[in-house]
């Protein structure tokens, strides 16, 4: 039993899914990622335009999940590759995102790390393969 | 506002009861709270009851679980709620109690907790415990709440010079802090060692950085503290609750190396008590993963935030130490059955204030002052509360 995100939940994520599509908020100009109704850095804005995020950013921090502690969505993943790594990465233009990272180095990974992303499979729920954004080293 | 007082508390011990559901735990620790209660209660005077639960059970009773709960024990009639806030569910019952008591609305109130987790198979616990965080994104992300806490947990370690090793002595300590409690789920020290190399879940954690699954309830009956001395001379008052919120998600928050819940919670529960953070005797905190107790240390006050890893190192806050935190093992030894840790840890703070931790070689001696806090999973919410005995 995974965490049930229903095909109709996850096609309104499309655009930020697929294209990092970002709200710079017309008040004070920061950019929220994902879409807020009021602007998470001035609390009060409510007009946004939008914006298409680079996907470039650092890394501000990591986990490797281990098999045995993956979602039960996750764990056939986890299962050949034995763990997978996810990364908190903070972006250019300032939001921060959550996402598995490709191709780790081997060297290990670290925080401060440039990484880009990239669109990949997530996984597959009720018959629909779900893609979205990773990350991967620069 | 009115005075709130605890004049009763009772909880089953934390585990594994496949011979007991919601109801059978929940009114094992109901009489044990009842029977704890100095100069006796008639129930019938109980007049609304919160009750904390994450997942009913596994989503059997996915509504109303508070009136089957509260008929199971014969009291169909008492107005009665389910409150949830993943974790904190517990405490936010007991947060809810709290302020209808001292609102005047009410005189006795009951706030308890009941998790049933052992019912479940892993695959479908994983399931339950993963869709309190951000699920949209957090969970699409292939993560858990180890991985959110173990993001928390790199960055500090990056950030403030944290090392394995301080991980690995919380769960040290507050396994060793276990072993005299009979109602924790585990009663066994385990050496640094073997805390440096369990299995790994999720880096830098292995599984002995995790608090487990667990079946259990606790109960505890908050009083109008003008009408306590009917019931007891010796009341524990809660002198100060607070309770606060945060961004659900880790990527919109603008710190991860502390809960800024808990700060908020633990400003609102001092202001109230009108305590300071070095006035606390001893503490009761939220170690769901080793790096939360010592997140907690400094958003609690009880020290400066990236100084919590020398606390462990100087013993501290080690039984005997001068701020000795979760003695009855805490989440990760004591067990983390969901809805019930809030108030579990209010029973375990009624027990030590009274002098009444059932093993004296467990007992926090001349303590006047303690706090318990509880969070809702990454810390999306958090509840603090403030406690005053009246001497052993």
């Amino acid at each position: 039993m995974g965490a049930h995100i229903s095909i109709p939940m996850y096609r309104r994520t499309v655009p930020q899914r697929y294209r990092l599509a970002g709200q710079r908020c017309t008040a004070c100009g920061r950019v929220n990622f994902p879409p807020k109704a009021v602007c998470r850095y001035c609390r009060t804005g409510t007009g946004f335009d939008s914006v298409r995020l680079s996907g470039r950013g650092t890394v501000y921090s990591y986990t490797v999940i281990a098999g045995g502690g993956a979602p039960p969505e996750f764990s056939e993943e986890a299962r050949c590759k034995g763990s997978y790594p996810v990364v908190l990465v903070e972006l250019e233009e300032g939001p921060r995102i959550i996402a598995q990272l490709v191709d780790p180095p081997e060297e290990g990974i670290t925080v401060g790390m440039k990484v880009e992303a990239v669109f990949r499979r997530i996984y597959e729920e009720e018959g629909v393969i779900r893609y979205g954004f990773k990350f991967r080293p620069v | 506002m009115q005075g709130v007082a605890i004049i009763g508390a009772g909880q089953t011990r934390y585990g594994d009861f496949p011979d007991l559901g919601v109801k059978e735990l929940f009114a094992q620790a109901y009489f044990e709270m009842l029977r704890s209660v100095d100069r006796g209660l008639d129930p019938g005077m109980i007049q609304a009851a919160y009750i904390g639960c994450l997942s009913a059970g596994g989503g059997f009773q996915l509504g109303q679980l508070a009136p089957l709960l509260m008929g199971h024990v014969g009291l169909p009639g008492v107005n009665a709620v389910r409150v949830e806030n993943a974790c904190a569910s517990g405490g936010y019952a007991l947060f809810n109690a709290a302020c209808a008591v001292a609102s005047g609305k009410f005189d006795l109130v009951l706030a308890a907790g009941v998790e049933k987790m052992r019912d479940v198979s892993s695959s479908k616990g994983r399931y339950w415990l993963g869709v309190s965080g951000d699920t949209e994104y957090e969970r699409l992300a292939g993560s858990t709440f180890a991985g959110i806490y173990a993001l928390m947990a790199a960055r500090y370690m990056h950030q403030y010079g944290l090392k394995r090793e301080h991980l690995s002595m919380v769960a040290v300590k507050n396994h060793r802090h276990a072993v005299n409690n009979p109602k924790a789920q585990f009663r066994r020290e385990i050496t640094i060692d073997q805390a440096l190399k369990g299995a790994p879940v999720a880096y830098p954690f292995n599984v002995w950085d995790c608090s487990p699954t667990s079946d259990g309830a606790a109960a505890v009956l908050l009083c109008s503290a003008k009408m306590a001395a009917n019931f007891t001379d010796r009341p524990v008052y809660l002198r100060g609750f607070g309770a606060a919120s945060d961004y659900l998600a880790i990527h919109d928050r603008d710190s991860i190396t502390g809960l800024a819940a808990t700060r908020k919670a633990a400003a609102e529960a001092y202001r109230q008590a009108g305590v300071s953070p070095r006035e606390i005797d001893f503490a009761e905190v939220h170690d769901c993963f080793t790096i939360a107790e010592i997140l907690a240390y400094a958003d609690l006050g009880f020290c400066e935030e990236g100084r919590a890893h020398h606390l462990l190192e100087e013993g501290v806050t080690q039984l005997g130490g001068r701020l000795p935190v979760n003695v009855s093992g805490g989440l990760k030894a004591k067990g983390h059955p969901i809805g019930a840790t809030g108030c579990g840890m209010a029973c375990e703070i009624f027990r030590q204030l009274r002098g009444e931790a059932s093993e004296p070689s467990r007992q926090v001696k001349n303590a006047r002052l303690a706090l318990s806090h509880n969070v809702g999973g990454s810390g999306g919410t958090a509840a603090v509360f403030i406690y005053q005995g009246g001497g052993q």
